[in-house]
């Protein structure tokens, strides 16, 4: 019974039980017809009108509700026989041709009004550009299917803070917000609890939505959970990598460049092409050439805030490319693995650098990184290739800007994936489905793309889209952009529902370290580790326990 | 036998008055208790009901009956304990400067009548007070910002060199202080003018008259009138203080490290960020119980005051 297709008797839109012995939690929600397996334990959505939602297990059922459940499945049994006869679809990815996962069609839509919602990240310029392309969206809506989009409203706020807004509505079933530009680290936490539409439902539904991407990265980063699964929740809305950008009017200065020689010997890069093959160590002699602190212009800022992943992200293409890895996504397990003397060692050599930084560096977060790269106090910035658009002023001009990809570590480089998905409310009415569909198809059309690329700051992720010479040259940061986004050059990490938990624990040690609190890297990730085993084991998402000292351990 | 009918007439009257009276009250209350039960008494039943129950509203599990663990979880918690001794000693010090240098201001407004600008300056010195927190969190970070801030503009003009107040383990937490210290200062000042407000003139006058000495008119003229508005708020300012969370959150967000997170901010995270709402809610059943500490002793000291009014 287990992974097939139910074709369920409609109940009603309330909650009700399949009963079974089912060796993990049963979910199914408001759009679902398949039953998690072992396999893919994740709930199908193949939108219809069998509706069945329960997140109760065995041990949880109160006996009037399994009797209740029992007697539905004994009808449902013949029922989907007979309506499995019926139907035409007979596979688990086939939809009814008048559902809603199918977007709209020159009929079912025409003449209505609709509002639409969204919710975006505040303060993230990429995740604020459709709002400019709305206009264009509610002309598409109007010429291909006859109708209204009257309001597009939007809420957002910081990384760190959107999810705590949108989170809460989803759990009271709430479409406040109908279409949601989330972090790729929620997945899990969006995913498992039934409030997104499966996006691999919705691309059975609409071949056109399956994108060919410029590597695996893409999905993995954006669209799959659990990790390594190959399930996939989300569309991609704009991928990121992490790149370095530096003065290249100070790189091309001809008495700078006598003076680095003098100094070091060495010729001072100052193309792309060299610069982007720089060993760690040269471009430390280089930010310590340029590092003037008394002329107030210091050598480099790197992200050591506390602050959502702002430390985390910034630290690990330091590990990642020095052989470290920071959890084993097939076991779940973090100790023993993010504490090791690699990563330590790694995170000495990130934390070194707050030498040739303002004083309040333990603050920086993405916002610093582009007030003082564009108010010309720092040479270089370590920064998300996603906003290379808005790392220039009047100040600093776009042409004295170059950018290239993180340094190598003895011929390696491996940076950390940032960007988001777009995901689907699973709450969701017909008509809203549909237009949030609909909003996705416009939204990878040429021309909207077009748009984005060439004119909000956008940047492509698709093969065809990576390969386009217009896009290539909208910008010094797509040539670095593209080559972090080559396969093994970037990964991500835990898409789980504990991530905001693990996160926090990890960001609070790594902090602690920079600024002094923890005296040493090794005490930061030892901590660091042990609690976040703690949050995975108490989750059952690991069979390793934590170590016996881990209430113990602090700060 | 008349007189015994009207007084049985007019004791029904009353009886049936003072119902009515009864009734007219409780009506008059029903608003407001209905209010308070919804509002108030039964999300605290059901917080306390959830602090039983393992229920993160992000796994697809629903909730399970914990039974004490979650209350076992924080006792053994070191982080959440350095957390709770951090605001006590948050509130002690920030109440001891606050209360010390509200009664200065206090006294030297009381003592100056015939201050020129008496009134600007007191509008001015109340400003901090009723700033919105976030706001005053907000321009003091900008304020002392080492790169882009006034203070260190400052600072390095006089050939100092740059502090780095909010990020520096050893500084952030007195930092903070500091902020508390300016924001509430003048409720203090304000809780000090009232008590000394509260001494009767005759009293002082004649204090005056017989050339007493200061401290004799502060320990037996001024302190048993002024001593319950003050005691007054310092419990209102203690009990404020220990839930604060504005400031930290947008100053420091508890950093760096954990060195400037209160018990409110862990609270916060999780609650809002993990979304731990069982072990969210037995940390909140602990806060609760504190601010139920405080406010007894602030109903203790109301009705001393009432008692000693009375006797008075």
């Amino acid at each position: 019974m287990l992974g097939q297709v139910f074709h369920l008797v409609y109940i009603g839109n309330g909650t009700t039980l399949l009963s079974g012995n089912f060796d993990f939690p049963l979910t199914l929600h408001a759009h679902c017809l398949r039953i998690p397996t072992k396999d893919n334990p994740t709930p199908g959505c193949v939108w219809g009108k069998g509706v069945l939602l329960s997140t109760k297990t065995d041990n949880n059922i109160d006996r009037r509700l399994f009797l209740k459940g029992g007697a539905i499945a004994v009808a449902a049994i013949p029922m989907s026989g007979l309506l499995a006869a019926c139907s035409k679809s007979s596979d688990s990815g086939s939809v009814a041709s008048d559902s809603p996962l199918l977007g709209s069609n020159a009929d079912n839509m025409k003449g209505k009004t609709i509002d639409f919602a969204y919710s975006r990240i505040g303060g993230w310029p990429p995740s604020s550009a459709p709002e400019t392309q709305w206009a264009d969206f509610q002309a598409y809506a109007q010429a291909n299917y006859g109708y209204t989009v009257n309001a597009i409203t939007f809420a957002e706020a910081p990384f760190g803070e959107l999810f705590q807004k949108v989170a809460p509505t989803l759990a009271s079933q709430s479409q406040e917000f109908n279409l949601l530009i989330v972090d790729s680290q929620w997945l899990g936490a969006l995913a498992e609890p039934g409030w997104i539409i499966k996006a691999d439902d919705v691309i059975a539904a609409n071949p056109d939505l399956d994108i060919e991407p410029y590597s695996s990265l893409v999905t993995n980063t954006y669209q799959v959970y659990p990790d390594g699964s190959g399930v996939r929740w989300g569309f991609p809305q704009m991928p990121d990598v992490q790149g370095v950008f530096l003065r290249k009017d100070m790189l091309e200065d001809p008495k700078e460049q006598a003076a680095f020689k003098k100094k070091t010997g060495k010729d001072l890069a100052s193309t792309y092409e060299v610069l982007s093959e720089i060993e760690y160590a040269d471009l430390v002699e280089i930010i310590d050439f340029f590092h003037r602190p008394s002329k107030g212009m210091y050598g480099t800022a790197l992200m050591y805030s506390k602050e959502y992943d702002f430390f985390s992200c910034a630290y690990y293409p330091f590990a990642y490319s020095t052989g470290g890895r920071i959890w084993d996504p097939a076991t779940n397990d973090v100790y023993g693995i993010l504490n090791t003397p690699g990563n330590a060692a790694a995170m000495e050599q990130f934390v070194s650098l707050k030498k040739y930084q303002p004083k309040n560096f333990a603050a920086f977060g993405i916002g610093d990184m582009i007030d003082l790269f564009t108010q010309g106090k720092v040479f270089s910035a370590w920064q998300w290739c996603a906003i290379g658009k808005f790392m220039s002023s009047d100040k600093v001009p776009a042409d004295k800007v170059i950018s290239i990809p993180i340094p190598k570590w003895g011929g390696k480089r491996i940076g950390a994936m940032g960007g988001q998905p777009w995901v689907i409310n699973a709450f969701n009415d017909d008509d809203h489905m549909r237009v949030a569909i609909d909003v996705l198809k416009w939204w990878y059309t040429k021309e909207t793309q077009d748009k984005f690329i060439l004119e909000n700051g956008g940047l492509p992720w698709s093969k065809e889209a990576c390969a386009n010479p217009e896009y290539q040259a909208v910008g010094h940061y797509v040539k670095p952009f593209l080559f972090m986004l080559s396969e093994g050059n970037s990964q991500d990490f835990w898409h789980l529902p504990e991530y905001a938990e693990m996160l926090a624990v990890q960001q609070e040690a790594f902090n602690g370290y920079a600024t002094g609190q923890v005296k040493t890297a090794a005490a930061a990730l030892e901590y660091a580790a042990a609690k976040q085993q703690q949050i995975l084991f108490k989750a059952g998402r690991t069979k390793t326990e934590p170590p016996a000292n881990v209430d113990s351990l602090k700060l | 036998m008349s007189e015994k009918v009207e007084k049985f007439e007019s004791k029904i009257k009353s009886t049936s008055t003072a119902r009515a009276n009864k009734r007219m009250s409780w009506l008059l209350l029903a608003p407001v208790l209905i209010f308070f039960a919804m509002m108030n008494i039964l999300p605290t039943i059901w917080m306390l009901g959830l602090s039983f129950y393992n229920y993160t509203l992000t796994s697809a599990n629903g909730a399970t009956y914990a039974g004490l663990s979650n209350y076992f979880d924080f006792v053994k918690n070191e982080q959440l304990s350095q957390s709770v001794s951090r605001t006590f000693l948050f509130l002690i010090i920030a109440i001891i400067c606050q209360t010390f240098l509200g009664i200065l201001i206090g006294v030297l407004f009381w003592k100056n009548d015939k201050m020129p600008g008496k009134r600007l300056a007191l509008t001015l010195l109340f400003t901090p007070m009723v700033v919105t927190p976030i706001a005053t969190a907000l321009f003091w970070k900008l304020i002392l910002d080492p790169t882009f801030g006034v203070m260190n503009y400052f600072l390095t003009s006089l050939g100092l060199s740059k502090v780095d107040f909010l990020t520096s383990s050893s500084l952030a937490f007195p930092t903070l202080i500091v902020v508390d210290t300016w924001m509430w200062t003048p409720f203090m000042a304000l809780m000090t003018l009232a008590a000394l407000g509260s001494v009767p003139k005759a009293e002082l006058e004649a204090a005056s008259v017989d050339k007493l000495p200061i401290y004799r008119q502060v320990t037996t003229v001024i302190w048993p009138h002024a001593k319950f508005i003050l005691m007054l708020g310092i419990l209102l300012r203690s009990i404020d203080a220990f839930k604060t969370m504005d400031l930290t959150y947008i100053m420091t967000n508890g950093g760096p490290g954990d060195r400037t997170e209160l018990i409110a901010l862990s609270l916060y995270r999780f609650a809002f960020k993990s979304f731990k709402l069982g072990y969210a809610s037995a940390v909140s059943v602990f806060l609760l119980f504190i601010a139920i500490a405080l406010t007894a002793i602030y109903l203790h000291v109301l009705n001393a005051r009432k008692k000693a009014e009375a006797q008075a």
